[in-house]
């Protein structure tokens, strides 16, 4: 049993990293790619000054962070509160909500996208911010779950009546309790959030909003290692991103790890 | 002494079709321990919960030192409370936690801090104060949980079954010290418990509920000795159930007439309650009313176990050294030295 664990796992995670580093490792050279005027394979920097000099690169880039960056705050202003009022004060419908958040899954985009846009104000229909509320809904299947997983572990409500048996009204209740015991669920929500709405294609090309992905995907028509270029660009900067909120979360279980 | 009287006027509290509290009177002296003694959805957790502004009530009034609470919000209301379930904020040490109701108050930060560690000190965890709550056994949470209650010099010390969860070593140390700190810091304290011999080893008086409501209130040794009703009897100490015939006032048991405590005016088949150590079992070779089926040794005392020939089985309690000669299968003579008896109707 042991020692058939023993090989398992790093087989699997020598199958999960070739997986995931093999296309990366041909997509990084394919990008660095270019031709001579003879014609002969070179490996140069050419593609990514390519990318530099397309004027739209930094307005859709900018673009789409801006839009992600909404959909975080969404996420903070809409869904932490709605779970940990959940836990708070409405146990019995948590198990209805776990289900109902499962749909953006389960409904094809289309039927979804159309449908969120209907009960969306004319106004806000003709603008780009429609974006940031559908992907605050299309990843809310995992923010949810991480936002409840995080919460399962931690009797918060037990502990909001601690904190105001205390002498802490609400507000103080929130801020000295509930968001500090919620703080690396929430740093996870908001992650997936962002990285999900970097990404998003489908639904954004589908309502002909022109956002980074999309515009990826149009200049990959005319220059395809730029565009490759352009995925190992983006794959990095998530990945980088990813570090920086792993580094910002072990230091957060570091400091919960002390002993005397 | 800063802690006052607390007063439950006609509390009344309903959940849907389920009557919690139904006209709960309760009144805690100054300094005075209380235990709400019943079992299980009894309405306990509500009447502390509603006493400490975390649970609204239908109806009545909750006064604590004359002034009425009943509307005031529980960070208002200075009680301490301790929680059935580990309570500690789990992002901050013992101290942390200890000091979080003084950082509330707005006592500047040494000042709290030293106050924090007297606490500690006080529950026996100075060497621990820098751990997490994940770092501490069961035992050790509930303590800091204390001195975080305490911490603030409660009015009212509040404590939800604070010993429930913890291993029965630790339960009998814990509540001794629970009981030491709140004579010496004269708090009054009111303490739900389902566990009535922890009730009755710490309590100056002890309340027992039944369906919302108080079915007696006194000191342990009036509500053992002298049980109100037979639901107060059966909850509070081991009670034998003796089938008896009643007539009138006078119930025949062991062919003695008793008197009987609740007449009711009912006549026929009765269950007699009789606690162990009021029956007395002596050798009668031949001419017994039961017979022993065991003898359990307790140190100073000895359980015996008996069974009359209908078939009704009686436990007696007696001093060791008067009762080693009655072995199994030896006939004995059951009576009981009351003058007076509680019956149930069957
Ligand atoms: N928030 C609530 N919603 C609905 N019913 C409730 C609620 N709180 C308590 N009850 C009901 O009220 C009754 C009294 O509950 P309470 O928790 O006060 O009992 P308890 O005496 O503390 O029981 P236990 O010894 O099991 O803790 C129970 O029948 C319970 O189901
Ligand atoms: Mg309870």
């Amino acid at each position: 049993m042991k020692k058939s664990l023993s090989i398992a796992l790093p087989s699997t995670l020598a199958i999960a990293a070739l997986f995931i580093f093999l296309p990366f490792g041909s997509s990084a050279e394919f990008s660095f790619r270019s031709y001579s005027p003879e014609g002969k394979l070179m490996h140069s920097f050419a593609p990514y000054q390519w990318i530099l000099q397309q004027p739209e690169f930094m307005s859709h880039l900018l673009l789409s962070f801006k839009l992600s960056l909404i959909a975080v705050a969404f996420t903070a202003i809409l869904v932490v509160p709605s779970v940990a009022w959940l836990h708070l004060k409405a146990q019995s419908f948590r198990s209805i909500i776990e289900v109902v958040t499962i749909l953006p899954l389960v409904i094809p985009v289309v039927a979804l996208s159309i449908g969120v846009q209907a009960a969306f104000p004319d106004w806000l229909q003709s603008t780009e911010y429609e974006l940031p509320l559908m992907y605050v809904i299309l990843s809310l299947p995992f923010t949810f779950r991480i936002l409840d997983n995080g919460l399962q572990a931690i009797p918060l409500k037990t502990i909001s009546e601690a904190s105001r048996g205390l002498g802490a009204n609400w507000p103080k209740t929130i801020i000295f309790v509930i968001a500090p015991v919620m703080r690396s669920a929430v740093a996870g929500a908001f992650f997936l959030t962002f990285a999900l709405s970097l990404g998003e294609f489908t639904l954004t090309s589908l309502l002909h909003w022109d956002t980074f992905p999309t515009w990826v995907t149009s200049v990959s028509q005319q220059n395809i290692i730029g565009a490759i270029a352009l995925s190992v660009f983006s794959l990095t900067v998530a990945f980088v991103v990813l570090l920086l909120v792993g580094l910002f979360s072990s230091q957060t279980k570091k400091r919960t790890e002390v002993a005397e | 002494m800063k802690s006052g009287t607390l007063e439950l006027i006609g509390i009344s509290r309903r959940f849907g079709q389920t009557i919690a509290l139904d006209n709960l009177n309760l009144t805690i002296g100054a300094g005075e321990l209380v235990a709400l003694l019943g079992p299980s959805g009894c309405g306990k957790t509500t009447a502390l919960r509603i006493v400490a502004g975390l649970e609204s009530s239908d109806a009545g009034v909750v006064k604590l030192k004359d002034r009425d609470v009943t509307n005031l919000s529980a960070h208002l209301r200075n009680m301490g409370m301790v929680f059935q379930s580990y309570s500690l904020f789990p992002n901050l040490s013992a101290v942390e936690n200890v000091e979080f109701g003084l950082k509330m108050r707005k006592v500047e930060k040494g000042n709290r801090r030293k106050q924090a560690l007297e606490l500690l000190e006080l529950v026996g965890l100075t060497t621990q104060s820098k751990r997490f709550p994940h770092q501490l056994s069961g035992g050790q949470q509930q303590r800091v949980a204390l001195a975080r209650a305490l911490a603030i010099q409660p009015e009212v010390l509040l404590l939800d079954e604070p010993l429930s969860a913890l291993d029965a070593q630790v339960r009998t140390n814990l509540r001794e010290e629970i009981r030491r700190l709140q004579l010496s810091l004269g708090t009054t304290t009111l303490f739900v418990t389902h566990d009535q011999e922890e009730a009755m080893a710490i309590s100056d008086r002890v309340g027992v509920m039944s369906n919302g409501h108080l079915e007696q209130i006194d000191t342990p040794d009036v509500l053992y000795n002298n049980p109100a009703s037979t639901f107060v009897a059966n909850f509070v100490g081991t009670m034998n159930h003796i089938p008896a015939e009643q007539q009138g006032d006078l119930v025949s048991i062991f062919g003695k007439s008793i008197r009987v405590k609740n007449p009711n005016g009912i006549s026929g088949s009765v269950s007699v309650l009789v606690r162990p150590e009021s029956i007395e079992v002596s050798r009668a070779a031949g001419s017994g009313n039961a017979k022993v089926i065991t003898r359990s040794f307790l140190g100073a005392s000895s359980q015996i176990i008996c069974q009359t020939p209908e078939g009704a089985v009686i436990q007696a309690l007696m001093p060791s050294n008067g009762s080693g000669d009655l072995h199994p299968g030896e006939d004995v003579a059951l009576s009981v030295m009351l003058s007076e008896v509680l019956v149930a109707h069957v």
